[in-house]
């Protein structure tokens, strides 16, 4: 028994994968026709995973499933983390932009080799490598050709004009997959599709538009807002409200008189009425002599550093 | 006694039961209840009933049935045969709980302890016994925990019976005695025909009494400690007995309601906003909510 739990930290760590159907083929076609490269985030501009396929020249974003305590039982094995890796299609420009904003910044029109470089992610040429890669240019660039030779320079106007199609693509594709977008609603998880019908359109734009957000920098996703007119978000944000409290010429005063709650009786008046019926339950079981099971389950490494 | 109900699934709980005695549908009935198998960190809780009819209570004790642990298994079996026959006036019901059910309520979500599951099964055996139209008047419950407190549930339940609860009712009372002997009896053929879910190799069934202070248990359950899975079934893993061995032999595990838990996120000591951690980097900015929604995040790492 105890070899098993030696043999634990060496075991070989499993990646659970959801990919493509079609991929399974290109992988028997060709068998380096795969490859993990990381490459930037163009949200972050930090770096991800991205699954390239050489065969289909396509490429694919890898999200990652993560929720607290989760673990895996694979065939014979435990697999800890309970992990569920997902390998989608992600449009190249997206990833091209970064460099092209980057460099649209100098103004002036350069070759392609000369816009995607990167040291830190030196797999980024391999972006210069789809079929299509001049017809999508068009979308976010103005080009210019001199000895049969192609120079790009970055357009603003065009770029927001691309995104702005990208969001009413995802618009429909939002409704078609019945996405709750309103911002009441915090969690999806909890409600079907009859929240559809009830949902604004600038609801599903702003929804959108947060979405699409998501794989470009910051500065364009505002100028995307605008162009959008979306008008600014209501207070009830779905975003987490920022702790921060907007500064102002105003003395703070206190708006509420807290001593007057004061009082034991509704201390703990209070403290009841925010229980809910399942913490109710739950506080008036029996558990004398009883531990729970984290007792017996968890506290190992804490147990082994007091030693 | 024909456990081969148990046997095909010993998982959950059994109710085994003998028919009921024509006299018992129309005479005043006396009712005993007890257990067997409360302590041990191995094996099933057996919960018995046996009655009989207030006329026939001498006949009962001139079996000399007496509390269970005063007798040797032998004449615990020849009672229990003697009981058997004695079908006419004499009828019986078993609700053995397997050990994997103790777990499993006492280390659920909503922890229900192990007095109120004997509790619940007691009445739910009475109950059982009115069901099938046992004129039940009067009812001897041997005590688990407080009898005061016990006595007026069970007699808040069944306001048409006499409850009488008291410690030691098994030798007070012999309809007590009587079902002390059956659940005994039950308990012991139960562990020595036990089949085990899992098809573990080298499994011994040599565990001795089964009870925690016993070294030859002791010795089993270390013995069958799994790094991942900990014990069989046939081990009552809400004992502490069997916590402590595997907090020490077993992978640490945790559950969403592991209070223990170090959370990540939750605000550090109220110090660590005053020190000075150099220049203040940007937040890195969340996902969008679509994505925090469903857990998904990009993959930094493969």
């Amino acid at each position: 028994m105890a070899a098993g739990r030696d043999r634990g930290d060496l075991a070989a760590r499993q990646l659970v994968f959801l990919l493509p159907e079609y991929l399974k083929d290109a992988s028997k076609k060709m068998k380096t026709g795969l490859l993990f490269v990381k490459l930037v985030n163009p949200r972050s501009g930090e770096g991800s995973f991205y699954l390239f396929d050489m065969c289909l020249q396509q490429l694919f974003e890898v999200k990652v499933f993560k929720e607290k305590h989760r673990s895996w039982f694979i065939n014979q094995s435990v697999q800890s983390g309970g992990l569920l890796h997902f390998a989608t299609p992600v449009d190249p420009l997206f990833l091209l932009l970064h460099y092209l904003i980057k460099a649209g910044k100098e103004g002036k029109y350069q070759p392609l080799d000369q816009v995607v470089v990167d040291d830190m992610f030196p797999d980024c040429i391999l972006l210069l490598k789809f079929p299509e890669l001049e017809k999508s240019l068009r979308h976010v660039t103005e080009e210019k050709e001199v000895n049969s030779k192609k120079y790009y320079k970055y357009s603003t106007e065009k770029t927001l004009k691309w995104l702005v199609k990208k969001v009413n693509q995802t618009v429909a594709a939002l409704k078609a997959n019945n996405v709750t977008v309103g911002a009441r609603v915090q969690s999806s998880a909890y409600f079907s599709g009859d929240q559809f019908s009830r949902d604004k359109e600038e609801d599903y734009v702003r929804y959108a538009h947060g979405l699409i957000s998501d794989y470009i920098p910051k500065e364009l996703s505002d100028d995307l807002s605008k162009s959008l007119k979306l008008p600014e978000p209501p207070a009830s944000s779905p975003n987490p409200p920022s702790k921060k409290l907007k500064s102002s010429d105003e003395p703070v005063e206190a708006k509420e008189d807290y001593t007057k709650f004061n009082t034991k009786d509704l201390k703990t008046g209070k403290k009841n009425s925010k229980m809910t019926a399942a913490q109710k339950a739950l506080a008036k079981v029996d558990k004398s002599g009883m531990k729970s099971i984290d007792a017996f389950f968890g506290a190992k490494n804490k147990k082994a550093g007091k030693i | 006694m024909d456990l081969s109900e148990l046997e095909r699934d010993n998982t959950g709980r059994c109710r085994l039961s003998s028919p009921v005695p024509a006299v018992c549908l129309k005479d005043p009935c006396a009712l005993g209840v007890d257990e067997a198998g409360r302590g041990p960190v191995l094996g099933p809780m057996v919960y018995a009933i046996c009655y009989c009819p207030l006329s026939r209570l001498s006949d009962l004790e001139a079996l000399k049935v007496a509390d269970s642990k005063t007798l040797t298994e032998n004449e615990r079996e020849r009672l229990f045969a003697k009981m058997e026959e004695d079908g006419d006036f004499v009828g019986w019901a078993l609700d053995i709980l397997s050990p994997n059910l103790i777990s499993t309520s006492m280390l659920g979500r909503v922890k229900y302890n192990l007095n109120s599951l004997s509790h619940d099964t007691a009445a739910g055996l009475i109950q059982y016994a009115l069901d099938q139209g046992v004129k039940v008047t009067q009812v001897f419950v041997d005590t688990v925990g407080m009898p005061e407190t016990y006595q007026a549930r069970l007699q808040q339940r069944f306001p048409g019976v006499e409850v009488t609860v008291k410690a030691k009712a098994d030798s007070l009372f012999p309809v007590v005695s009587a079902a002390s002997i059956f659940a005994k009896v039950a308990r012991d053929q139960a562990v020595k025909s036990w089949q085990f879910v899992e098809s573990v190799q080298d499994l011994d069934s040599d565990y001795g009494s089964g009870y925690p202070n016993d070294p030859k248990t002791k010795a089993w359950l270390r013995k069958h400690v799994d790094p991942v899975f900990g014990f069989p079934q046939f081990v009552r893993f809400s004992w502490s007995t069997a916590q402590a061995i595997l907090e020490k032999e077993a992978e640490g595990v945790t559950w969403e309601d592991s209070a223990a838990e170090e959370d990540p996120e939750r605000p550090g000591t109220i110090t660590s906003y005053f020190l000075s951690q150099g220049p203040q980097t940007c937040r890195p900015q969340v996902p969008h909510r679509y994505f925090q929604e469903r857990g998904l995040e990009a993959a930094n790492s493969l």
